[in-house]
């Protein structure tokens, strides 16, 4: 494992200062500010919902105070990785829905793609505004050792966490003013500017005056409400339901207290399936009737795209060194994690036979629901997880049980390692694309634990990039 | 053949409807098998705006209403040429693999009875055995107008035995896919000569045979599409097709469908 | 502004007016049960505070009697009550968090903060009766804290008047609704006037929308009676719970927003009338129409109102 603070015992160089500031703070300074933090968090109404069988609650997100850290140099490979990723990504995407010449020429195999659930055929030969189906891309990065960062996976429908990523800096400097004034940390409080100028980039094609652009979120209900409503709220643009739209003519609307007003670009924190009960679930009362035609006809822009899931699907993700190769002509500048695909025979073989040291994946799942972690599973998991990839290989992919590097946290009385991840967020738009210094550390709580999920006992934590 | 279609979809609505939207795929395909000399769609009321061409080649159209009472006809009506070529479908404009059409929908999940249909066949090649499972699935139930519903699926039909041409080309369909063959859904016109009376909408499949491409296989009626086929559009299954989409915003009332299709071979 | 902002902010600021309204009669309620030698009308009292709050049906389709603790915790915490103070405060805050960026940091950390409180309260309550004049107080003060800081903190734009607009509409009713239910004890009858039970009863209403002293102030400490109730809870402009004051009010932020959208409505004329007849109005012409008579028109004219404004900024379905 490797530890991002001391390495021979010694303290690495970007957390020279803050080690011996953390060690300084006398336990009731701790404790007091911890409090403080989950005051402020709860005034803010910073919350997330987390859903059971029964009914669903609001919860704050667990906010450790000490800071992961990351020098400008370490910053700079992550950041030229993500960018290549993300550009590679949309030109995928871009690709399989038109010409395919990556299947054409031998490098996927077409199966993958056509087969695969989240290739939506309604967006075969469209042409997609700017060539951007995925304009917001948060990659999943492990840090193993001093010199390799890897990419666990890719977000490239809705991903989320950003809003924490903010707030947590807010919190930060308002608790710690001095440390900000001390160390020269890169801000992360431009991003909803970006976001914005991006999505400004990504018009539709009959959209002749400035964009009017929104956000529609699922509703209050939804687990990041919080964030759909902080993002519009810095980004000075509407948050909007499905009803506060309506089309007419193939032209996209809102209700407003003026009467109608025409919107050019969407950015939806919806699934796909609900956007529009005309052209896809027809039960959905989140979606608006006739957008996706009204985006089809030119009227209108969704990002990200309808489809664009199919980029994130983990079995894309084991040939995604090829697809940056194919596109951009480049080598991968971040690794991906070692890949066994179920669907190939040999793989599957390798993968039944070492469960034990494999954490198993379902293709198309998400937050750290429906995987297996083969160190951390009985006899009985493992052998109905086995039964499971017996009976359908193609939906599992496998990866070594990685360690996450560590970062240490506040715990009761000192300090104290636990595992992190990092999802910094890149956006790209019409021959433009966008990064902060920083991202979203997640961390997880439990000792030893590797599931970062804040549905799963994760928390999250300021993330530092220091300019040296 | 030159065939002459009038197809009409009647909605009734009890109340009125504050708004109504519909997607509608009415256009006959344009494509070797069968050429377009004049068609038309037009609508009684509301706002009809061509909204885009998809992936599979099916021009769209979008039909607007508001606070709208009383009855809604959409017209289609036109003129075809048609030519029988064995039922393999050339010139198809679309952009779609075929692929996508191995994915299987809730109406179209095979089931021990369609597996068994396909077992009996004896595999010498593909083309053939596309041949031999149409008419295996024609044997499968029998044709009861009227015994099933728009939400039947293929496993439904099949183990009750009786089914109408919807039905039969779910069976198709679902066996195909499951023999890893695409197979698609397909909405359309047939003239029957010999039932002038029973003209109407019709509905079949297609199998993508390697060799040839998309064929037409009409299981309700044992052979391929022919000259006297129409064939409007496609998707996974009878939902996925459905030529006429639509939506009621805030409207609690009841509505009903009636279709007619008047369908005549032109001197 | 999004229709449903307005619509939000509207519905937000009428619940927190309800949570209020119910407050107070929950104090009317404790305050008569202290009362020795009232026993009969006691009993009438709390059947009479469950329909001024129009869920006496609700009530007793869970409950088979009417007895002082049911109806407290059926007002204050019950869940399963649409109209109790907590789901009221709940409602508000579910309201203003969809529209969590349309009022200030301000006013949200006053709402979202009553809403935290609340539910620790109900979890810490133990004895209801005991605590009850502690929780209302912080109702009514929690009530106070936010509608301050809506006056001090947010923008004066257009949704600010539908955060008024949301208050008066919901006061203007509650006000005609707690007339109505007692509107029997406002009628002249030779045996009652001037009797202990009259005053007792008068003074009662009056408190319960918390104008038992303004009432004293505007005329006095003569005899109460009941023309001088209907003067001061309908007609009076100086008490900011009659009648006028609250159609005044939606009048005057009806028009507002006519100016600042610069569009004409039908809600906006229909309340100038009304507002322009209440003036004209006193109370001996109420009494000769009928009190019932008026409120039941009034009760009608403001939901008309209320239907025309919701159709225009709400639905965006006006013609």
């Amino acid at each position: 494992m490797f530890n991002e603070v001391y390495k021979n015992s010694k303290v690495r160089k970007p957390y020279n200062q803050i080690i011996d500031w953390a060690k300084s703070l006398p336990e009731n300074v701790i404790v007091k500010k911890k409090n403080e933090a989950e005051s402020l968090f709860k005034r803010i109404g910073i919350t997330f919902s987390v859903y059971n069988n029964f009914d669903s609650t609001e919860r704050l997100i667990p906010f450790d105070m000490f800071p992961r850290i990351l020098s400008s140099s370490e910053w700079k490979t992550i950041e030229k990785g993500v960018i290549q990723r993300a550009l590679a990504i949309n030109a995928f995407l871009n690709d399989i829905y038109n010409t395919a010449e990556i299947v054409k020429a031998g490098i996927i195999p077409e199966d993958l793609i056509f087969k695969n659930p989240a290739y939506e055929i309604k967006m075969v030969g469209f042409k997609v505004p700017k060539n951007i189906y995925s304009p917001i891309i948060g990659s999943d990065i492990i840090r193993i050792n001093d010199k390799s960062f890897k990419i666990l996976e890719d977000n490239c429908r809705t991903p989320s966490g950003v809003s924490y990523m903010i707030e947590n800096r807010e919190i930060m400097m308002r608790m710690f003013p001095e440390l900000f004034e001390k160390l020269k940390i890169e801000t992360v409080e431009n991003y909803p500017t970006y976001l914005l100028e991006i999505l400004k980039t990504l018009t539709p094609l009959k959209c002749e005056n400035e964009p009017k652009i929104v956000i529609l979120t699922p509703g209050s209900f939804n687990s990041a409400y919080y964030e759909h409503s902080f993002l519009a709220d810095l980004m000075g643009v509407e948050l909007v339901q499905g009803p506060d739209l309506y089309v007419d003519e193939n032209i996209t609307y809102m209700k407003t207290t003026k009467g109608p007003e025409k919107v050019d670009i969407i950015y939806r924190r919806i699934d796909d399936n609900f956007i529009d009960p005309i052209s896809f679930d027809s039960t959905s009362l989140i979606g608006v009737p006739g957008l996706f035609d009204s985006y089809k006809s030119g009227n209108l822009n969704i990002c990200s795209a309808p489809g664009a899931g199919v980029a994130d699907d983990k079995a894309i993700y084991a040939y995604m060194h090829e697809i940056i190769k194919f596109y951009l002509g480049e080598e991968a500048i971040l690794d991906n994690v070692k890949t066994w695909r179920c669907f190939k025979a040999d793989e599957k073989k390798y993968v039944l036979n070492n469960l034990h040291k494999l954490v198993v994946k379902e293709v198309h799942g998400s937050g750290g629901y429906g995987l297996l972690i083969g160190s951390k599973s009985s006899k009985k998991e493992i052998e109905v997880f086995k039964k499971k990839i017996e009976a359908n290989p193609s939906n599992y992919i496998a990866q070594p049980i990685l360690d996450l590097s560590s970062v240490p946290i506040f715990s009761k009385k000192e300090l104290s390692p636990r595992h992190v991840d990092l999802r910094p967020f890149c956006l790209v738009g019409a021959k433009k694309t966008k990064l902060v210094s920083g991202g979203l550390t997640r961390v997880a709580l439990k000792k030893g634990s590797l599931v970062v999920n804040s549905s799963q006992g994760g928390g999250v934590k300021d993330t530092w990039v220091i300019n040296e | 053949m030159i065939i002459k279609v009038n197809h009409k979809t009647l909605y009734k609505y009890s109340t009125e409807v504050p708004k109504l939207i519909q997607c509608v795929k009415l256009y006959p395909t344009q494509c070797e098998n069968q050429k377009i000399m004049e068609w038309e769609i037009n609508c009684n009321s509301g706002k009809i705006v061509e909204s885009h061409i998809d992936g599979l080649g099916h021009k769209i159209l979008n039909i607007y209403n508001k606070n709208f009472s009383g009855e809604l006809e959409i017209t289609s009506k036109g003129i075809v040429k048609t030519k029988d070529l064995s039922g393999i479908m050339k010139g198809l404009s679309e952009k779609v693999n075929p692929l996508c059409f191995l994915r299987n929908t809730n109406l179209t999940l095979p089931c021990k009875m369609i597996e068994n249909l396909t077992k009996k066949i004896k595999k010498r090649n593909l083309i053939e055995f596309a041949h031999e499972l149409n008419l295996s699935v024609s044997n499968s139930i029998k044709y009861v107008s009227g015994s099933t519903s728009t939400s039947t699926s293929s496993r439904e039909a099949i183990e009750q035995g009786e089914g109408v041409c919807q039905d039969y080309a779910h069976i198709l369909i679902s066996a195909a896919r499951y023999c890893d063959i695409p197979a698609r859904y397909v909405n359309g016109f047939l003239y029957d000569d010999l039932n002038a009376s029973e003209n109407a909408t019709h509905a079949w499949g297609e199998l993508f045979l390697k060799e040839v491409g998309w064929v037409g296989f009409d299981p309700s009626h044992k052979k391929c599409v022919d000259d006297k086929y129409i064939r409007i559009n496609s998707g996974f299954d009878f939902l996925d097709a459905s030529i006429i989409k639509g939506i009621k915003l805030n409207y609690n009332g009841n509505e009903s469908l009636e279709s007619k299709v008047f369908i005549e071979p032109c001197q | 502004m999004l229709s449903r902002t307005a619509e939000n902010l509207f519905w937000s600021a009428r619940y927190i007016e309800r949570a209020d309204s119910l407050a107070r009669l929950l104090e009317v309620g404790y305050r008569i049960s202290l009362i020795p030698n009232t026993k009969s009308g006691y009993i009438n009292e709390w059947e009479s505070i469950l329909e001024t709050s129009g869920i006496k049906e609700t009530y007793l389709q869970q409950n088979h009697k009417i007895t002082k603790e049911k109806i407290i915790s059926f007002l204050l915490f019950d869940t399963n009550n649409p109209s109790s103070i907590k789901n009221c405060i709940k409602n508000a805050r579910e309201n203003i968090r969809m529209v969590r960026t349309a009022v200030t940091l301000e006013v949200w950390n006053a709402i979202n903060s009553t809403f935290h409180d609340l539910e620790s309260n109900t979890r810490s309550t133990k004895n209801i009766l005991k605590e009850l004049p502690e929780i209302i107080e912080w109702v009514k003060r929690q009530v106070n804290l936010i509608r301050g800081t809506i006056l001090n903190t947010q923008l004066i734009n257009d949704g600010y008047d539908f955060l008024i607009l949301g208050t008066y509409f919901e006061r203007a009713d509650f006000t005609a609704r707690i007339i109505n239910v007692k509107y029997f004890i406002l009628l002249p009858s030779v045996n009652y006037v001037g009797s202990e039970v009259d005053n007792f009863q008068w003074s009662m209403m009056l408190r319960s929308i918390s104008s038992f002293r303004a009432f004293k102030w505007a005329y006095g400490e003569e005899q109460i009676n009941y023309i001088k109730i209907i003067d001061f809870l309908i007609l009076n402009m100086t008490c900011p719970r009659s009648l006028i004051f609250s159609v005044e009010k939606i009048n005057h932020h009806l028009e507002r927003l006519c100016k600042f959208y610069k569009q004409k409505t039908k809600a906006k004329s229909q309340v100038k009338l009304m507002y322009r007849d209440l003036k004209k109005l006193n109370a001996n012409e109420i009494s000769n129409i009928g009190l019932h008579e008026f409120l039941r028109s009034f009760i009608k004219d403001i939901n008309v109102i209320y239907s025309n404004l919701e159709k225009k900024y709400f639905f965006g379905t006006e013609e």
